[in-house]
């Protein structure tokens, strides 16, 4: 597939999310996801019996089959998930419905993510399932904040990145949140004081390091660029998508090369070639921060900065809209807006470059969503607006 | 849940007290995780062999809290990624008693038997190398 052919191909139509505290969801999933994946086909003005193909991404536990009685399905042409437990998958089950509906294989994809704890229980716990072994296990390592803590000490620790830059990322994603209605953190900007004093979780991560999960679902609908323009909201268009690891990275019992990073630098690189982007280029990065050095990590590996200025672009105002260069998580992020497995980060991308966003980025023309980083595989995608 | 693959002869010479580690009898690529073929040179056979397990602190964090590991380890531990001496780089897992850490620190270690989940599991204590006397350096 040529660049040519994968920028005009397909566009988000319509966003659907709903978000409650773990453990307060009001439905069991299923039902929280089937109101996500109408309230998406509701914002494009779409009959959600017309979506002909899913694809989701973590594992997600709800085969699309089951979702066609209460959509009202007529055919289900395509349904697909991305490999790996993490969200380190997000930005790619973007590509795999790209690919459905640019092959003619599905013509109305919806991209999902549901959680609810009473049904798939804790999502950390699942994610580490995945990888787990008696290497991991024997060194007290079972969760994932451990496993990114060992690789945020390294960046820390060795390659001397100064670790101020967590507390400004952390704070600016919960100043975004405490101006967004929907967010966890509304109304509540966190206290310095209470970041700084957060108790330990594993070290060099604090409470306010870690993200938090919540129950929810989201839903994103796509369909060719064309038809988005008949639809009610104004279309975001897909401009790229990149996916993968590379030799020395994945599942590897911590004999990853560039351990300290977010195993973005190949997928990041592969991104901006097929898109011709540039990272000045981008407005608005939604960006996916499991633990507040891995999301540090990823915007060193998609180029934003280097180990040695990180400490010159990750600054609280400079990341925060309307006024800094490099807004990040306009909605909160999944720090201080909710935490979905990611899929919010990817409701916002598109939100923001509607000018929906409650931290709106003006005139924001391109928003890069970097998908769960330090995952065995990772995955980035460029969203941009239809007039770009 | 068991291993990563191809390590089994790295747990049974665990059970033995030995630590070793694979290598392709081809090329004489250190593999680690381990492989059942090289993937530098195609070669299906492999060898194990013994090494020292001795290394030096790749990184390591602390964790305060408890996330469920096996019980005999109580919160706070320290967890510790370790690049072993003469083997290619490759690094193991495994816990840090015995001193602070730090990354770079030379550790020796032991072979520690426990449980998780009403299974036995071998894994690695490491702890501060002596330091070298005046004839080792």
């Amino acid at each position: 597939m040529s660049v040519e052919n994968f920028r005009g191909a397909v566009s988000v139509a319509g966003v659907g999310l709903r978000q409650y505290k773990r453990g307060k969801a009001p439905l069991a999933e299923q039902g929280v996801l089937v109101r996500a994946i109408v309230d998406a086909c509701e914002d494009a003005g779409f009959n959600p019996a017309e979506v002909d193909g899913f694809v989701s991404y973590g594992d997600d536990k709800n085969e699309p089959v089951r979702l066609m009685p209460d959509l009202g399905t007529r055919e289900l042409r395509f349904n697909a998930q991305m490999w790996g437990g993490g969200g380190g998958g997000i930005a790619g089950a973007f590509g795999i419905a790209a690919a459905a509906i640019a092959t003619g294989q599905a013509s109305a994809v919806v991209v999902f993510r549901a959680l609810v704890q009473d049904n798939s229980g804790r999502m950390s716990a699942a994610v580490m399932r995945h990888h787990l072994n008696d290497h991991l296990v024997g060194a007290g390592l079972v969760a994932p904040a451990q496993i990114c803590a060992l690789r945020a000490q390294r960046l820390y620790e060795y390659h001397k990145v100064p670790k101020s830059v967590a507390e400004e990322l952390v704070l600016a994603s919960y100043y975004h949140g405490s101006r967004n209605p929907e967010a966890t953190a509304f109304g509540q900007a966190l206290d310095l004081d209470a970041y700084r004093e957060g108790r330990w979780i594993a070290e060099p991560f604090r409470l306010f390091d870690c993200s938090r999960e919540n129950d929810g679902a989201g839903a994103l609908l796509l369909v060719s660029a064309e038809r988005a323009r008949d639809l009610r909201k104004p279309p975001v268009r897909l401009l790229g998508v990149a996916n993968g690891a590379e030799k020395g990275w994945g599942d590897l019992g911590e004999n990853d090369r560039d351990y300290a990073s977010a195993g973005f630098k190949p997928i990041a690189r592969r991104l901006w070639r097929q898109t011709g982007v540039t990272p000045a280029d981008v407005d608005v990065v939604q960006l996916y921060e499991n633990f507040s050095a891995q999301g540090v990590a990823s915007l060193i590996d998609h180029g934003f900065c280097s180990y040695e200025n990180v400490a010159e672009v990750v600054r609280y105002e400079n990341l925060i809209a309307p006024s800094g260069k490099l807004p990040v998580n306009t909605a909160g992020g999944n720090f201080a807006h909710g935490f979905v497995h990611g899929i919010g980060m990817a409701v916002e991308a598109v939100r923001v470059l509607r000018g929906e966003s409650a931290n709106p980025v003006a005139d924001a023309k391109i928003c890069l969503l970097a998908g769960g980083p330090g995952a065995p595989t990772v995955s980035s995608a460029l969203f941009a607006r239809d007039d770009l | 849940m068991k291993g990563i693959g191809a390590d089994g002869e790295y747990w049974a010479a665990l059970a033995q007290g030995k630590l070793k580690m694979q290598r392709c009898a081809g090329c004489g690529t250190w593999n680690w995780p381990a492989v059942w073929r090289c993937g530098e040179c195609g070669g299906w056979e492999q060898v194990w062999e013994e090494v020292a397990p001795q290394g030096r602190v790749y990184s390591w964090t602390r964790s305060w809290y408890d996330f469920g590991g096996p019980r005999d380890l109580s919160v706070p531990y320290v967890s510790v990624v370790v690049e072993l001496d003469g083997v290619g780089d490759k690094r193991l897992l495994g816990t840090l008693e015995g001193g602070e850490p730090a990354i770079g620190l030379p550790v020796t270690a032991v072979v520690r038997a426990s449980e998780f989940e009403g299974e036995a599991l071998l894994s690695l204590r490491w702890s501060p190398s002596p330091t070298q006397t005046a004839k080792e350096a």
